[in-house]
């Protein structure tokens, strides 16, 4: 007897695919948001969602700062505001615009090349709407 | 008032949830979310709204302990944390929890090795390898060590044999984890960098 596979699998996987996808840009992003200068989690969250069309889960901001702070990619440090309360800044080190010229470099390449791939595809659904 | 308190269980519940991050770095997390709280309430957002958008603290909590957690194991020589994180690992998929068992095993073996080469001057008749007709039988340290015919074989090269196998093993394990903590780090990184391609594909 043959077991029949489970059929979620397929189902959730375009979502999840694209779930993993956006989690894991968020880490350029959040690097290339502080390319000219510092700023602080909400500035980042808000210059992500004008800047580009990523949606940003705020609780997913914060823990890629915090993990890219110890990875030795971010700085932080505490400002306190001339009216208001203390926010903690974040910029770029070395290590970490060296990161990005990199990230920077392969996206490039390889969104090239993929734009190539995926024409056919593109060009097809366009024909059938 | 209720809003405060609301803002209050929101961060207690964080800070009680950040369990295996050092001090200092919880405040530090708690600081800021409170800040990030208060930023977006100044620019009119309910507060409601704003700790919709962070999500449930423990889930908040969860993804700050996941990458702190990962990150730091994979530079560290502990066999508790290393196994810990291997345990978060296992969490994320099937070759994760393959990660975990052999990591497992590799420590309760590699552990047991060791121990027992250690025990060889304490107790030397019950502690060997023993044969009987040419085949294995037992090995370790033995409450009831084999009697005759059987003869154990390695005598007080036990010691320095037993030791070097375990702590081999117990270091192979080690790199094991760690080098599949760093390849689960990479992997996001690369998720990170098709996520761009896709777009600009798209």
């Amino acid at each position: 007897m043959r077991e029949q596979r489970p059929q979620h699998e397929n189902s959730e996987g375009p979502d999840r695919w694209e779930a993993q996808l956006r989690k894991g840009a968020l880490e350029m992003a959040a690097l290339a948001s502080l390319w000219e200068g510092r700023l602080y989690g909400l500035e980042i969250i808000r210059f992500l969602e004008t800047n580009s069309r990523l949606v940003v889960a705020e609780g997913t901001v914060y823990p890629i700062l915090s993990r890219l702070k110890s990875e030795g990619m971010l700085t932080s440090e505490w400002v306190e505001a001339e009216a208001g309360h203390p926010r903690k800044y974040y910029s770029l080190t070395e290590a970490g615009r060296e990161r990005l010229r990199q990230m920077a470099d392969a996206w490039v390449g390889f969104a090239n090349g993929l734009s190539r791939l995926l024409e056919p595809v593109l060009e097809e659904r366009g024909m059938a709407k | 008032m209720t809003v405060q308190l609301h803002v209050e269980d929101y961060l207690a519940d964080l800070r009680a949830s950040l369990g295996p991050v050092t001090l200092d770095e919880r405040e530090e997390i708690v600081r800021e979310i409170a800040a990030h709280i208060r930023d977006s309430a100044e620019e009119g957002a309910s507060v409601e709204a704003v700790l919709a958008r962070l999500g449930p603290a423990r889930a908040l909590a969860a993804q700050y302990r996941d990458g702190l957690l990962i990150r730091r194991a994979s530079r560290s020589i502990s066999p508790v944390l290393l196994l810990r994180a291997a345990a978060r690992l296992a969490t994320k998929g099937l070759s994760g929890i393959v990660v975990f068992f052999v990591g497992l095993f590799g420590y309760f073996i590699g552990g047991g090795l060791v121990l027992t080469a250690l025990l060889k001057p304490i107790f030397p008749a019950n502690t060997g390898l023993w044969f009987r007709d040419g085949h294995m039988i037992a090995s370790g340290t033995q409450l009831y060590p084999p009697g005759p015919p059987a003869h154990e074989v390695l005598g007080m090269w036990y010691l320095p044999l037993h030791l070097i196998a375990g702590s081999l093993l117990l270091l192979a394990t080690m790199f094991l984890i760690r080098h599949s903590l760093r390849l689960s780090q990479r992997w996001q990184q690369k998720l990170g960098r098709l996520r761009h391609a896709n777009q600009a594909g798209a």
